[in-house]
């Protein structure tokens, strides 16, 4: 299996007054594409700090980091721009939508800048939002949806680029039980059926169950690589 | 593409109310200042544009008409041997100490002395030949009726100027002009009323020419040349720039325009940017997810002066109604406005440019819009 994120070496720090704190510390891991990687840990552990780099937000301060066989610390800025158009989607833990925007606009929007056509954006745009459950609820503004619903747009928004890798930030911090579980179940599926590399960051446990493979983070160091045996099939 | 920037602009019109009334009320007051003040400015120019003829002959370096001295007849005799002339006529412009009703005190008058006769160049389009007949009663003046309350008197009253009494026969319109209240009488009565101080000079002679003529070259011919020049000619039109370049420009009124259209502009600005800024902060997570999402700084930037565009254009409507209301409003109350199509312009395009400025300046807050802030 080729990896499709790859970590070399990574170290990043970050200096706060006078106090310097290592937040990656010669970090190496191999991503693969198909699965939903789950890196957990405490807060501060630097899983944050790890998605941000491979998804080329930042920039390490050591080491490498490769996406889809790219050095990313090669791209300049607007390349990298123009790569995490193409090729990433992102869910956050704030649900980070656009108040006056329905939720197929909030789907067509990066669709637009990517450079699709009106129509093409909007079929796309509903066949994510109908993958996500919310086929009967597209024309809502975000003060009418829940939680669980605002994160599945955010989720429909990043799906409907149709990205090869998707990076999810404590996706599930700020949902209830059952919705955390329609969401982590989504990227799993995401995973499953669009042949996706899924890199999910979160200190919830109730994730562990969900996930294909579980990395253990702790002081910016992977501690456990595991894989967990009853993920399910999609 | 979906319209982010009108869509958010429509779904959050509290939010941008403030800054597009911020711009409305700058456009009102660039457009209203602008207006009165070429009202009031061209209105030291009115006498000479309402009237005929081509050519003004004054004392030398007169800069503006209420500034007149009374000149030699022998300009009037140049003007008058030159075969471009069609006709010549004297226009007296005195001042005045005017005493009407007790309670009024003095009032200081402009008194205008002009030919009576009903095809008279002076005053051509502002008085008509009914009015103008109504001078030839010795002492008879015509004021402007917005200067009725102001000298106490109506058509028929009774007055004292220069130790000589009038009646006032008739009212006009556009007489007034700056620096007190002009009062028009004949020719006769302002000779009488000027105590004999000018022997029978006159300040100006207005010169109408033969259909055709070249007005700059007979004003060449006319001028005089040499150290000793005892009037001078202008063009009409040169001389009407000239009484608004002096009320502009040596008045120090138009400075402070100038000042007065600068704080206007900062201020207009300040308040929008400050709000466009508001506006950005409030929605910087949707852009970082934006730009995470690979769209970039250039492209959000084109949504941020998008709004600024339209809120500038929603100010300069709504500024541009509120200032039509107040222009017709002083139109009914006779007071001097006037706005012509490029100081339009030229205020709808400052208004934009506060707003687009704004736009640029709430673009920087965009600087905010940094993924890694979405990430805990």
């Amino acid at each position: 299996m080729d990896a499709t994120l790859v970590a070399d070496a990574l170290s990043k720090s970050f200096t706060t007054g006078a106090v310097r704190t290592d937040v990656l510390r010669d970090l190496s891991i191999e991503i693969a594409a198909g699965e939903l990687t789950l890196v957990s840990g405490p807060s501060g552990c630097g899983k944050s700090t790890l998605l941000a780099i491979l998804s080329g937000l930042l920039r390490p301060d050591g080491g490498r980091a490769f996406a889809l066989g790219q050095d990313l610390a090669r791209l300049e800025p607007a390349e990298l721009e123009r790569f995490r158009l193409q090729h990433t989607g992102f869910v956050f833990q704030g649900f980070n939508l656009f108040p006056a925007l329905s939720a197929l606009e909030q789907v067509m929007l990066p669709l637009g800048y990517l450079g699709l056509g009106d129509a093409l954006a909007r079929r796309r745009a509903g066949d994510a939002l109908a993958e996500v459950g919310l086929g009967s609820r597209m024309q809502l503004r975000p003060a009418e949806l829940s939680g669980g619903e605002k994160q599945r747009v955010a989720i429909a928004r990043a799906l409907a680029k149709e990205p090869q890798l998707l990076f999810a930030d404590e996706p599930t911090s700020a949902l209830d039980a059952a919705n955390g579980q329609i969401v982590i179940d989504t990227l799993h599926r995401i995973a499953r059926t669009h042949g996706a590399t899924v890199l999910c960051v979160s200190h919830d446990p109730r994730l562990v169950g969900h996930a294909d493979r579980v990395l253990a983070m702790e002081d910016g160091r992977i501690l456990a690589d595991r894989r967990v045996a009853a993920s399910r099939s999609p | 593409m979906v319209p982010l920037a009108r869509k958010t602009l429509v779904h959050e019109w509290r939010r941008f109310l403030p800054s597009a009334l911020a711009v409305a009320f700058s456009g009102l007051l660039l457009l209203v200042q602008a207006a009165l003040v070429f009202g009031i400015f061209n209105s030291s120019a009115v006498y000479i544009r309402k009237s005929g003829g081509e050519l003004w002959l004054g004392y030398p370096g007169t800069q503006s008409i209420e500034l007149g001295r009374p000149i030699p007849q022998q300009a009037e005799i140049a003007a008058l041997m030159d075969p471009a002339v069609e006709r010549v006529e004297p226009f007296n412009w005195i001042d005045g100490d005017w005493r009407g009703p007790a309670d009024k005190g003095g009032v200081s008058v402009f008194v205008s002395g002009i030919d009576t006769r009903s095809d008279a160049l002076m005053f051509a389009d502002a008085l008509t030949p009914a009015l103008r007949a109504l001078l030839d009663e010795p002492d008879g003046v015509i004021v402007d009726r917005a200067d009725l309350p102001k000298l106490g008197l109506d058509v028929g009253g009774q007055a004292v100027v220069n130790g000589h009494r009038v009646r006032i026969v008739g009212v006009g319109s556009g007489l007034r002009a700056l620096g007190g209240v002009n009062i028009v009488t004949s020719l006769a009565t302002s000779r009488r009323l000027d105590n004999g101080d000018s022997d029978g000079r006159v300040a100006y002679y207005v010169v109408k020419l033969r259909d055709g003529s070249d007005a700059a070259a007979v004003r060449q011919r006319l001028q005089p040349r040499g150290q000793a020049r005892r009037f001078e000619v202008w063009t009409r039109d040169a001389f009407a720039r000239r009484a608004v370049a002096y009320w502009m420009f040596e008045t120090g009124a138009g400075l402070g325009v100038v000042l007065l259209a600068i704080v206007v502009f900062v201020v207009g600005a300040l308040i929008t940017s400050q709000t466009l800024m508001g506006a950005v902060a409030g929605s910087i997570r949707e852009y970082a997810t934006l730009h995470a999402l690979g769209v970039g700084f250039a492209r959000l930037r084109r949504v941020v002066l998008e709004q600024a565009a339209w809120v500038g254009a929603f100010g300069l409507v709504v500024g541009g109604v509120a200032t039509a209301l107040v222009v017709l409003l002083a139109h009914r109350r006779d007071v001097p406005v006037q706005l012509d199509l490029v100081t339009v312009a030229i205020c709808a395009t400052l208004v934009m440019g506060i707003a687009l400025l704004s736009g640029l300046a709430a673009v920087r807050a965009l600087r905010h819009a940094d993924p890694a802030l979405l990430l805990r």
